[in-house]
């Protein structure tokens, strides 16, 4: 019996976890640069525990490496004294948290009622079509187009709504799809 | 205490319970899953749903503490259908593979599913899978299965409130939720067996038991893990004189529910014998003889010594790992009787330790053990003396005069028997008698073997760190010639007329109240000493702690954790 929480699943015969579930490695140990840890700091101070900071510690995360890689999560875990997997099964709970590296540009198309009944399938699906027969959640080759199909952003009044990365845009149908695609380049 | 009516049946129970425990004290048995007296409330399963008068809505019973006063009405309509659509819910995804699951028998799930007897499913689709993720080893001694898991989250509770290493996590959210480890971990710790313990269901399940023997075929003897010192009480599974598994038996003030991986993995060691019979060994060879000449032999080396060197020429080494009744035996046999002395040495072990913020003598939440044996401090209050500076053990150790008749009363008393130098140093003695089950370096320079029984074969007490005296019953009659070390003290006693053969643990256990250190006034079958009966299933050990209020309306509910073992 070896130690602790830390044990290699890899010393366990006959695993054929495939890690559908599982968080994917990066490859390289990770760490804040010193602006987000500066950011950290300040964001323990509003908490009243280090794990009630978990979430927005998340988001510093995502943004400095783009996704939340294994080493992430045990890097998050260790600035917050929690467990790993405590972590990793916050990140799996939410759908904003990308669990593999992403686009440049995440195209994320609202397919809620307002807009489906604007025609947001049909952008969804042109969208893809056009960059490069992406499947839900493939990233083009480039590296530069992530499109994937998101819950409501609250642009019922301006549907078909996307948003890309933080941005909003407004009534992407398919005849301005090909100006708005254009305009990310 | 509050007094509270459940079904117009009133108790009292005390402050901080809540109304799933004020329901068990009135003989009323929600059916539950993720409540357990010592993982914090969740309300998880929605299984335990009653009416509570005064509140609108029908309520999770595990999550209400009670209030002086308050009815509860647990076997309404209403709860009634509640609970019956939770069960359906369940049942909806959980795989119908009760014949080959290992948890059959006792599991939570088929129990309160037979209770509540919805014989027919409504839904056709599909069950739910998890490819990948079912019959996958988690940990070391846990294999998973997540088609399986009812999503009450008792084993990531342990794991976090317990253990304190917080292995497991849910992981995806919904339908699609599993219990996993973080990826590339394992769930292992000192005592990760225990989250299949916890399971209601199969979806966790130890892997060193599973398929090993059906649960119903079992029979249970109450035990001692003689793994360390902390003397944490199991139950002993056994069928057919083979010995499948431990199970931790519950204690609140010794090992709780709990029992770690070390101990609960000895059990598979109990098993072995490798001698049958009385080994002589001579000028010419080693050959198997029977007790009366065994013993005989073994009493002319004695008298021999006794009569060219005088006393104190025989040394005998006890072991923390005899009892304390064949500790006193072989005090009083080797020290009174034949002038000699009787000696003990104990290793010290690697720190085994079990979570019970409660028990005497814990600290930091845990009890901790010392030693790698469970009985040094009743061996010693038996008589035997603690092998120190002067000892004739160290000075036969270091090279100074050896005794004439060296009786070992277990061939495995240290792990240093390994070690070649210290048996060639045991081996001066001119002759050298062990007690053995198991073959070792000892055993085979012994010049008599005499073939004694496991723990399951014995019956005894053994006190803890604590100094609790606790007693261990006989789970499995030993193989035919095999004896206890018991009986072969007495036996050999009775040639010097020390003893009477007929004496069982009980009248030693008797005779020693006079005179050993923390006996005084003990009785053999006091709860204090024998402990809880052991558990149906491991999921509900808290059963055994409870008694039936019906046929006895004074007993209320035994000491549970306050607000439910939220602390």
């Amino acid at each position: 019996m070896s130690g602790g929480a830390g044990t290699p699943v890899a010393e366990l015969a006959g695993n054929p976890r495939t890690g559908e579930h599982g968080a994917l490695s990066c490859g390289h140990p990770v760490a804040f640069s010193p602006a987000a840890l500066e950011r950290f700091e300040a964001l323990l101070t509003r908490y009243p525990t280090k794990q009630a900071a978990l979430l927005p510690t998340l988001w510093i995360a995502q943004e400095e490496f783009g996704w939340i890689s294994r080493e992430a999560v045990d890097y998050v875990a260790s600035l917050l004294d929690l467990a790993p997997a405590f972590v990793w099964g916050v990140v799996t709970f939410y759908t904003m948290y990308n669990r593999a590296p992403v686009g440049k540009h995440l195209i994320q198309v609202c397919t809620s009622i307002s807009c489906h009944l604007a025609g947001a399938e049909k952008v969804y699906h042109e969208c893809r079509r056009k960059l490069g027969d992406l499947k839900p959640g493939e990233t083009s080759l480039d590296g530069k187009y992530t499109v994937i199909e998101v819950e409501c952003l609250a642009q019922c009044d301006k549907a078909p709504a996307v948003m890309v990365n933080g941005d909003d845009y407004e009534r992407i149908t398919l005849e301005n799809l090909d100006s708005f695609l254009e305009k990310l380049k | 205490m509050a007094k509270v009516t459940v079904d117009g049946r009133t108790v009292e129970v005390p402050d901080g319970s809540n109304a799933l425990e004020a329901c068990r004290a009135a003989g009323v048995d929600v059916p539950h899953f993720c409540y357990h007296p010592r993982l914090s409330v969740v309300g998880q399963c929605r299984m335990c749903m009653v009416e509570v008068e005064g509140m609108p809505k029908i309520q999770a019973s595990c999550t209400v503490p009670i209030r002086d006063g308050m009815v509860i009405h647990a076997s309404s309509e209403k709860a009634l259908a509640a609970r019956n659509a939770t069960m359906e819910f369940l049942l909806i995804n959980h795989p119908l593979d009760c014949p080959i699951c290992d948890q059959a028998g006792e599991c939570k799930l088929q129990d309160n599913a037979f209770a509540a007897g919805l014989p027919v499913s409504r839904t056709s689709e599909p069950r739910r899978q998890f490819p990948g993720y079912d019959r996958t080893d988690i940990g070391p001694h846990v294999v998973a299965d997540m088609t399986r898991c009812i999503q009450c989250t008792r084993c990531i509770r342990f794991c976090q409130e317990i253990a304190g290493t917080g292995e497991l996590t849910f992981i995806e959210r919904g339908g699609h939720t599993i219990v996993w480890t973080h990826e590339g971990r394992a769930l292992d710790n000192e005592w990760s067996a225990c989250a299949a313990d916890v399971c209601p269901v199969g979806a966790l399940t130890v892997k060193e038991f599973r398929f090993r023997k059906r649960v119903w075929w079992l029979e249970k003897a109450s035990s001692v893990c003689d793994g360390c010192d902390v003397g944490c009480n199991v139950s002993i599974e056994h069928r057919d004189r083979v010995v499948h598994r431990y199970l931790p038996r519950v204690n609140p003030e010794v090992n709780d529910f709990w029992i770690c991986d070390y101990g609960r993995f000895r059990a598979e060691g109990l098993n072995g014998q490798d001698f049958l019979r009385p080994v002589l060994r001579g000028a010419s060879g080693e050959r198997e003889t029977n007790w009366g000449e065994a013993l005989d032999s073994v009493k002319g080396a004695v008298d021999a010594a006794l009569a060219e060197a005088g006393e104190g020429s025989v040394l005998a080494l006890g072991s923390a790992r005899l009892s304390t009744e064949e500790s006193w035996l072989l005090a009083r046999l080797f020290g009174e009787t034949l002038k000699g002395r009787a000696e003990l040495t104990v290793d010290d072990g690697e720190l085994r330790r079990i979570r019970n913020p409660k028990a005497r003598g814990s600290f930091e939440g845990f009890l901790k053990g010392r030693e790698a044996a469970p009985n040094s401090r009743g061996a010693e209050a038996a008589g035997l003396v603690r092998a120190g500076k002067d000892s004739a053990l160290e000075k036969l150790l270091a090279g100074g005069p050896a005794p004439r008749v060296l009786y070992v009363a277990d061939a495995a008393f240290t792990y240093r028997v390994k070690d070649p130098e210290y048996v060639a140093a045991l081996r001066r003695a001119p002759v050298l008698v062990v007690h053995a089950r198991t073959r070792n370096a000892l055993t085979d320079v012994a010049d008599v073997v005499l073939p004694v029984a496991s723990l399951a074969g014995k019956e005894g007490t053994f006190v803890n760190v604590q100094g609790r005296v606790q007693r261990f019953d006989v789970a499995i009659v030993p193989p035919p010639v095999v004896r206890t070390d018991l009986e072969v003290l007495l036996h050999l006693g009775r040639r010097w007329g020390a003893f009477d053969t007929r004496w069982t643990a009980r009248d030693i256990f008797e005779r020693m109240r006079g005179s050993v250190d923390g006996y005084a006034g003990l009785e053999w079958d006091a709860e204090s000493i024998v402990g809880a009966p052991p558990s149906v299933s491991p999921a509900a050990a808290y059963d055994s702690l409870l008694a039936e209020p019906l046929s006895l309306p004074e007993l209320v509910l035994p000491a549970a954790p306050a607000g439910g073992g939220a602390k």
